[in-house]
């Protein structure tokens, strides 16, 4: 990466940001792979993008080595239950330019899962076990995907909006 | 020739150097570790499903408990948070006060590091130098909050208290004091050669292996990877004062623990220039809709704690309770290369190595 | 060796200091103004608004009330009101909704005891417990006046 072009990313608003991110991933990767992109204004103007569950894998690929992207450091990763379908939050910076984007991936209630993407960003490993123990989200291509917070034996994932405790009392 | 069987070795559950409830499963080969395996959850509260059912306002306290090293800059990153989505804007006042909370608590929690590091190392006093100064920065605090760990001082919109009498000038005090020893810290302990044998070299890892792992604060920085929130995305008033971001090179533990204590000096800088100029009075509280309720949407917002990057993202569907809360804890991520640092050490070399990326287990479990 | 006895000089430099430690509990600490103790209750003040029990975070309050004897006032009397300290964390968010201030904030902080059952508080015990009450209460940041937005 030279100098010049990184000064000349350096001074593009989100808008482009967003603009050229969407380019490249669906001439790296597919014209499917971008659900939908738009900017997150409560989020401190966050470029955030709607990724297609199985283009993921792919993609991250690129986000991460793509000179013009470069988005190395997995800043933190988020499960959610929405009720109507589940969703795998990345957020992920670029250092050199300290740039930030959000992705998501939707996934179904009734089986989820997404690919795992502990072989790009090794920050991922924990914190998939960890949506996957809380949410129930199955990462294939995990190495070691088992529950990290609660017991092994534990049954159900608590933060799932339909978990019913055992015992009220606790 | 000698052969070695391999040894399974349990460090914790309950083991002084990790600082709380941390389980490692380590396999020895001789004195050489070959696998490590960390175990927890021993203190998982479930911060985040608690918060589902909680309005805003009461889950400020349960904040306090999840880094309780550093509870100041816990709570005020799920009031950044809020105010981010709501677009509340806070006094003048009141965020001079959080800034220099923040860097108080930000010296506070270097110091139980520092004592409590080179107590697991061996060294005994330095622990009672460290805890003597601590103290009165807790004291300051409970003056100002009225308690000593669990603050529970800033509320969304600004703080719940403005400094009581003389108590700026007791910070005022403070600064040359703390100057004076870290000085002394520096001659207890920064050249002492049982020390930086214990330290120099051990630990190491590159750049790109820290950004991989998501590594933050001086565990990043101590690779040559200048990245301070404060200085990068610069939150509350930051932008106003002029300060250092300590980085070294070499990536080992002594990197880690040189950058530490000049990071207390430059929070010392900060905290003299929020004294110099802070206004004599005002507000300290936003005017704030009585039941807080942010905007449909979701935000994640990010600060630098004692122990790197803690972020917050917030789902909210325009309830007084969140949808869904998720703290970013700076300790799960760094916590993350214990194994890969510890493969191929020397089972002496794991302590100095753990207590080196400095853990709240607190806060890895939430 | 050098290092080791520059950190030995300031060892026996500290060796003539003055002690920082105290003698508790031999001697009792004194507590700032502002600090969060167990809570003292006046029943005489209390409206039964049940604010105090919707705010807790953790849900350690329980209050019930009963009809005022005086026909013509309205306002109920509190006739039971207990603080489970086993999960009380002591947030100061009661003290600090509480319209007529009949529940604060005391310097009291030793409740360790030998069982749990002890830990839970009625209203006679927070009555009594009337020793070294915070004096300011009255800081109430979350209240904003009607009309102003």
């Amino acid at each position: 990466m030279s100098d010049v072009n990184q000064e000349s990313t350096e001074r593009l608003d989100e808008q482009a940001r967003l603009e050229i991110c969407v380019r490249i991933l669906e001439e790296e990767v597919s014209k499917q792979a971008v659900e939908h992109a738009e900017i997150n204004p409560l989020s401190l103007s966050m470029p955030t993008l709607i990724i297609s569950k199985q283009h993921w894998y792919r993609c991250a690929e690129v986000l991460k080595n793509h000179e013009q992207l470069n988005l190395t450091y997995l800043r933190s990763m988020a499960g959610a239950d929405l009720e109507t379908h589940m969703e795998v939050i990345y957020h992920v910076t670029c250092i050199e330019r300290n740039t930030d984007y959000c992705f998501k991936v939707k996934t179904d209630r009734d089986t989820p899962s997404v690919p795992s993407v502990t072989s790009i960003w090794p920050a991922a490993n924990w914190n998939e076990r960890e949506i996957y123990d809380l949410l129930g989200i199955q990462f294939p291509g995990h190495p070691n995907l088992k529950r990290i917070m609660m017991p092994d034996d534990w049954e159900g994932h608590p933060l799932r909006k339909d978990y019913e405790p055992l015992d009220p009392e606790v | 020739m000698a052969r070695t069987e391999e040894l399974l070795l349990n460090v914790g559950p309950q083991h002084p150097s990790t600082h709380g409830v941390f389980r490692l499963i380590v396999k020895l080969d001789g004195e050489v570790i070959t696998h490590a395996e960390p175990v927890m959850g021993y203190l998982h509260r479930g911060t985040e499903k608690l918060a589902e059912e909680l309005t805003y306002t009461q889950i400020i306290p349960y904040t306090d408990r999840m880094d309780y090293v550093s509870a100041m800059t816990n709570n005020y990153i799920l009031c950044h948070a809020v105010e981010t989505m709501m677009g509340i804007e806070v006094p003048e006042r009141a965020e001079y006060l959080r800034v220099i909370a923040m860097e108080l608590q930000r010296i506070a929690s270097h110091l139980v590091w520092w004592g409590t590091y080179l107590l697991d190392i061996g060294a005994m006093s330095p622990f009672l130098y460290a805890f003597r100064e601590r103290e009165m920065i807790i004291n300051l605090f409970n003056e100002l909050c009225g308690a000593r760990l669990t603050y529970f001082y800033m509320r969304v919109g600004g703080v719940k208290w403005d400094a009581p009498e003389g108590w700026l000038d007791k910070v005022r005090n403070f600064i040359p004091y703390m100057r004076e020893k870290l000085e002394e810290y520096d001659q207890l302990v920064s050249g002492n050669e049982i020390f930086l044998s214990r330290v120099k070299g051990i630990g190491k890892y590159d750049a790109e292996t820290a950004i991989a792992y998501g590594l933050s604060g001086a565990n990043l920085r101590c690779t040559g990877v200048k990245r301070d929130l404060r200085k990068d995305q610069p939150y509350s008033i930051y932008d106003r004062f002029t300060f250092d971001v300590p980085v070294r090179e070499e990536g080992d533990c002594y990197a880690r623990y040189l950058i530490r204590m000049e990071e207390m000096r430059q929070s010392l800088n900060i905290l003299e220039q929020a004294l110099e100029q802070m206004p004599d009075d005002g507000d300290i509280m936003a005017k704030i809709p009585r039941v807080i309720r942010p905007p449909e949407g979701e935000a994640y917002v990010g600060i630098e704690s004692p122990r790197g990057e803690i972020g917050c993202y917030l789902i909210s569907r325009n309830k007084p309770q969140p949808y869904r809360l998720k703290f970013r804890r700076p300790s799960f991520f760094n916590l993350q290369i214990l194994p890969e640092l510890l493969k191929g050490e020397s089972m002496t070399n794991l302590i100095a190595i753990l207590g080196g990326i400095d853990i709240v287990v607190g806060e890895v479990d939430c | 060796m050098k290092g080791i006895a520059k950190g030995l000089g300031v060892t026996l430099k500290n060796l003539t200091r003055k002690k920082v430690t105290y003698a508790y509990p031999d001697e009792p600490i004194e507590m700032p103004d502002r600090f969060r103790g167990v809570q003292h209750f006046i029943p005489e003040k209390c409206i039964v608004c049940n604010q105090c029990a919707v705010v807790c975070p953790t849900q350690c309050i329980s209050l019930t009330g009963k009809p005022n004897p005086d026909p013509t006032k309205k306002v109920k009397l509190i006739d039971t009101f207990d603080i489970n300290f086993e999960i009380c964390i002591l947030c100061d968010l009661c003290t600090e909704v509480c319209p007529t201030e009949a529940i604060v904030m005391t310097h009291n902080f030793e409740l360790a005891s030998y069982s749990r059952d002890e830990l839970f508080m009625d209203k006679e015990w927070l009555q009594a417990n009337n020793k070294k009450v915070r004096k300011e209460n009255l800081v109430k940041p979350s209240r904003v006046k009607k009309g102003v937005k």
